[in-house]
C-alpha cells in the first residue's frame, strides 16, 4: 500500500510538468506583445514601449529561456521586481477581470467548489442508490423507471433543462433566484458585518451562527445542485446498475448463498464492495469536471464560479486568461486522479496488495 | 448399505431454463437417495444436469431463468423444494454445504480467506469473533494449509489453486455439515493436486462421518472414492450402481462408452482411446425417445419409440436402456 501510494506521489511531479509543458506550448502561439500579459498589466501601445518590454520579460529569447522565465518569473531591471513565475503563483494579467489572473481564481473558485460540494453528494448517492435498486429489482418496476430516466437524462441538454427549472422555480414560483447570494447579503459582506472565513458561503454563515444566511445561499445554490445532479444521475445510474448486475452474476455470489448468507447482507457484504469500484472511477471524473467550473450551468444561473468567469474570458478571446483557467484544472485534474487512485487501492485489494 | 439411515431423498426433481430460443429441460425427473456417511458420485459430460440438480436441491439455481418445476427433496423430515428461504438458510452451509468447481471465481476478491471462512459460522452460530477465529485456524489447519493464522489475512488472489481449493474446502466443512456437495472441485487443478484434494476429502470424510455427493465428469476419479455412482445424460438419470458393480458390468451404452474412453495403464499404447461421437442434446421439450440414441451403437428401432425408464437389472444396478448390451438384445 506505502509503495503504491509512493509510487502514485512521485507521479504528480511528472504529470505537472507535461500539463506545463503543453500550456506553454499553447501559449506560443500567441504574439510577443499578446504574451506580455503574463508579467505586466498594462501593455503599452507605443512600438518602441513595447519593445522595451518585449526584451526585458526575454520574450523575443529561445523558447527553453521562455518556458524557465514563465516558471519562474522575471526581474524588471528598473524596478528590481520580479514579475510573472507561475511557480511564484503569477498566472499573469487578465484583461477580462481587470486583475491578475491567480485573484480571479481566488475570487471564483470557492463559488465553484461550493457548488461541487453540495451537487457530488446528491449525485453520487441518488444516482448509486438508484442504480442498485435497478439492479437488484432487475427486470422490474424500478428498474424500467431507473432506464427510462438515465435516458431522458442522457438525452436531454443541461441547457433546455436549466432553464426549464429556471422558469418553473424562478420566474413563476419566485422560490429560488439565480446568483449566489442577495443583495442585502452581500452588503453585509461589504460593510464587515459578515465576516468571510472560507468564502464557501454555507460554511462561513454556520461559523458566523447566521441561519438567514445559509438559507440565502442555499436558496441560490438549489437550482443549479438539481440541474448538475440531473445530468450526472443518468451516467452514475448507468454504470452502477451494470456493474451490480455484473457482481450479482459472479460465482461468489452463488458461494455466499450456499453458505446460508441472506440476500441481504450478501448484496451489503459481497456484491457492493465489488459492484463500487467502477463507481469510484467516475466519482473522480465527476468531480474534477465540477471543479473545473460548469460552464453552462453557472452560465444560466449567473453563479460567478470559475466556468461562467472562463465561457467569458474566452468569449473575449483573452487567451492568457483562459490557459491560466486550464492550468489551474490542469493541477486539481492531477490530484483529484491521485485521490481516486488511493481510493481505489482502498476499496480493492489485487491494487492494494499487487507487487508489480 | 440399505441398513443405514436415508439422510436425503430426492424424487422426482425437474428444473427447466427458459430461454430465447425456448424453455430447455435442464433436470427431468431425477430421483435419488443418499444414506447417512455414503459416498455418491454423479457422473456425465458436462450439460447433463448434474451440477443444476445439485443447485436445485438448494434452490441456488439464478432464478428467473431458471425454474423447479416439479419435485421434493427430503432433508430431514422437511422438503427443500417447500420450507421458506430464511429455514433453507440455516441448512445451507450449515448441514449441507457445497464446494465448486474454480476456487478463483467462487471466492469474493475483495474479502480475505479469513472473513469467508468464518462467514459461515457468525451466520450460523451465536460465535465470539475469537472464537471463530480459532475455529478457522483449526480447520485451515486441518485441510492442510500451513501457517493457517497468517495465512487468514491474505486476499484469494494470493493463494494458489490448490490452496484456495483447500480454503473452499474449509469453508464448507467449517460449520460440520451432514452432507458436503463437491461440484466437480478437482476440475480446474493440475493432476497432482487433484489427489491431493480426493484424498483430504477422504481423510475428512471419515473423520467428520458425512456423506459426500461428488459430482464429476471423470470416472477415473469416483473409482476409488465413492460407493455407489449415479451416470447422468441430458437430465435424467441412465444408471445407477455400486462403484465396483458399474466398473465390472456397465449397464448403459453412456456409462460403457464413459469407461472405454479412460486411459488404462495395461492398454496397448498405441490403441487409440474410444470416444463416445457428437455432443449431448439440449432438451426443449421431455424426451420421447431415449435421448443417447442417436450417439448410441446399440441403439434398435424401439429406442426412438419410448424413452426407457429407469430399470433394476440386478440388485441395486439400475439402467434406462432397452437393450442388454451385455447379452446385445432387447430387454
Amino acid at each position: 500500500m506505502t509503495t503504491y501510494i509512493i509510487r502514485r506521489i512521485l507521479l504528480v511531479p511528472l504529470l505537472l510538468l507535461g500539463v506545463t509543458i503543453i500550456i506553454f506550448g499553447m501559449l506560443q502561439f500567441l504574439q510577443p506583445a499578446e504574451r506580455a500579459a503574463l508579467y505586466i498589466r498594462d501593455i503599452p501601445k507605443n512600438p518602441e514601449a513595447l519593445e522595451s518590454v518585449i526584451r526585458t520579460y526575454g520574450l523575443d529569447k529561445p523558447i527553453y529561456i521562455q518556458y524557465w522565465n514563465w516558471l519562474v518569473g522575471q526581474k524588471n531591471p528598473n524596478t528590481g521586481e520580479i514579475h510573472g513565475g507561475i511557480l511564484r503563483g503569477d498566472f499573469g494579467y487578465s484583461r477580462v477581470g481587470a486583475e491578475p489572473v491567480i485573484d480571479m481564481i481566488k475570487h471564483r473558485f470557492p463559488a465553484t467548489l461550493e457548488l461541487a460540494i453540495w451537487a457530488i453528494i446528491p449525485i453520487i448517492v441518488v444516482g448509486v442508490w438508484l442504480g442498485i435498486q435497478a439492479a437488484i429489482n432487475h427486470n422490474k418496476f424500478i428498474d424500467q423507471f431507473a432506464r427510462v430516466f438515465s435516458i431522458i437524462g442522457y438525452s436531454f441538454p443541461a441547457f433546455v433543462f436549466g432553464l426549464l427549472v429556471l422558469m418553473i422555480f424562478y420566474a413563476n414560483l419566485k422560490w429560488f433566484p439565480p446568483g449566489r447570494l442577495s443583495n442585502w447579503v452581500i452588503a453585509e459582506i461589504n460593510s464587515g458585518s459578515f465576516k468571510t472565513y472560507t468564502n464557501l458561503m454555507t460554511i462561513d454563515a454556520l461559523i458566523n451562527g447566521r441561519l438567514d444566511v445559509l438559507w440565502d445561499a442555499l436558496r441560490h445554490l438549489i437550482l443549479p445542485v438539481i440541474t448538475l445532479s440531473y445530468i450526472s444521475w443518468a451516467t452514475f445510474l448507468r454504470i452502477t446498475r451494470s456493474s451490480m448486475l455484473e457482481t450479482l452474476n459472479q460465482d461468489y455470489m452463488t458461494t455466499a448463498k450456499a453458505k446460508g448468507i441472506s440476500t441481504k447482507v450478501a448484496i451489503k457484504k459481497h456484491a457492493l464492495p465489488n459492484a463500487l469500484i467502477p463507481v469510484v472511477t467516475i466519482s473522480g471524473f465527476t468531480v474534477v469536471s465540477l471543479l473545473g467550473g460548469v460552464v453552462i450551468t453557472e452560465t444560466i444561473f449567473n453563479f460567478p464560479g470559475i466556468g461562467s468567469a472562463a465561457a467569458n474570458a474566452a468569449s473575449q478571446l483573452d487567451v492568457v486568461t483562459v490557459l491560466g483557467f486550464a492550468l489551474f484544472n490542469g493541477v486539481i485534474l492531477i490530484l483529484a486522479n491521485l485521490v481516486a487512485d488511493i481510493l481505489y487501492a482502498l476499496v480493492d485489494p489485487r491494487i492494494r496488495l499487487s507487487t508489480n | 448399505m440399505e441398513s443405514r439411515n436415508q439422510i436425503l431423498e430426492v424424487n422426482n426433481l425437474e428444473t427447466q431454463f427458459s430461454t430465447w430460443e425456448g424453455v430447455v429441460h435442464a433436470v427431468n425427473g431425477v430421483s435419488f437417495n443418499l444414506a447417512e456417511g455414503e459416498t455418491l458420485g454423479i457422473v456425465g459430460e458436462s450439460g447433463c444436469g448434474k451440477s443444476v440438480t445439485m443447485l436445485s436441491m438448494l434452490r441456488l439455481i439464478p432464478s428467473p431463468p431458471g425454474r423447479i418445476v416439479n419435485g421434493s427433496a427430503i432433508f430431514k423430515k422437511k422438503d427443500l423444494l417447500k420450507i421458506n428461504e430464511d429455514e433453507l438458510s440455516t441448512i445451507r452451509g450449515a448441514q449441507i454445504s457445497l464446494i465448486f468447481q474454480d476456487p478463483m471465481t467462487f471466492f469474493n476478491p475483495v474479502l480475505t480467506i479469513g472473513e469467508q471462512v468464518i462467514e459461515p459460522l457468525q451466520t450460523h452460530l451465536n460465535i465470539s469473533e475469537n472464537d471463530a477465529r480459532d475455529r478457522a485456524i483449526e480447520i485451515l489447519d486441518l485441510v492442510g494449509i500451513p501457517n493457517p493464522a497468517e495465512r487468514l489475512k491474505d486476499y484469494p488472489h494470493q493463494f494458489s489453486g490448490g490452496m484456495r481449493q483447500r480454503a473452499m474446502i474449509a469453508m464448507a466443512l467449517i460449520c460440520s455439515p451432514q452432507i458436503l456437495i463437491a461440484d466437480e472441485p478437482t476440475t480446474a487443478l493440475d493432476v497432482t493436486v487433484q489427489a491431493q484434494i480426493v484424498d483430504l476429502v477422504k481423510k475428512l470424510r471419515s473423520e467428520l462421518g458425512m456423506a459426500v455427493i461428488w459430482i464429476t465428469h471423470d470416472l477415473g476419479i469416483v473409482a476409488g472414492l465413492v460407493d455407489r455412482v449415479i451416470v447422468m445424460y441430458a437430465g435424467y438419470i441412465v444408471e445407477e450402481a455400486p462403484v465396483k458393480e458399474l466398473y465390472r458390468a456397465p449397464g448403459h451404452p453412456y456409462t460403457k462408452g464413459l469407461l472405454g474412453s479412460l486411459p488404462r495403464l495395461d492398454a496397448n499404447e498405441r490403441e487409440r482411446l474410444a470416444s463416445i461421437e457428437g455432443i449431448p442434446p439440449v432438451l426443449y421439450r421431455k424426451a420421447s425417445t431415449c435421448p443417447f440414441a442417436p450417439r448410441c451403437p446399440y441403439r434398435i428401432d424401439h429406442c426412438f419409440n419410448e424413452n426407457p425408464k429407469l430399470m433394476e437389472i440386478s440388485p441395486n444396478h439400475k439402467v434406462a436402456c432397452w437393450v442388454d448390451i451385455e447379452n446385445r438384445k432387447e430387454r
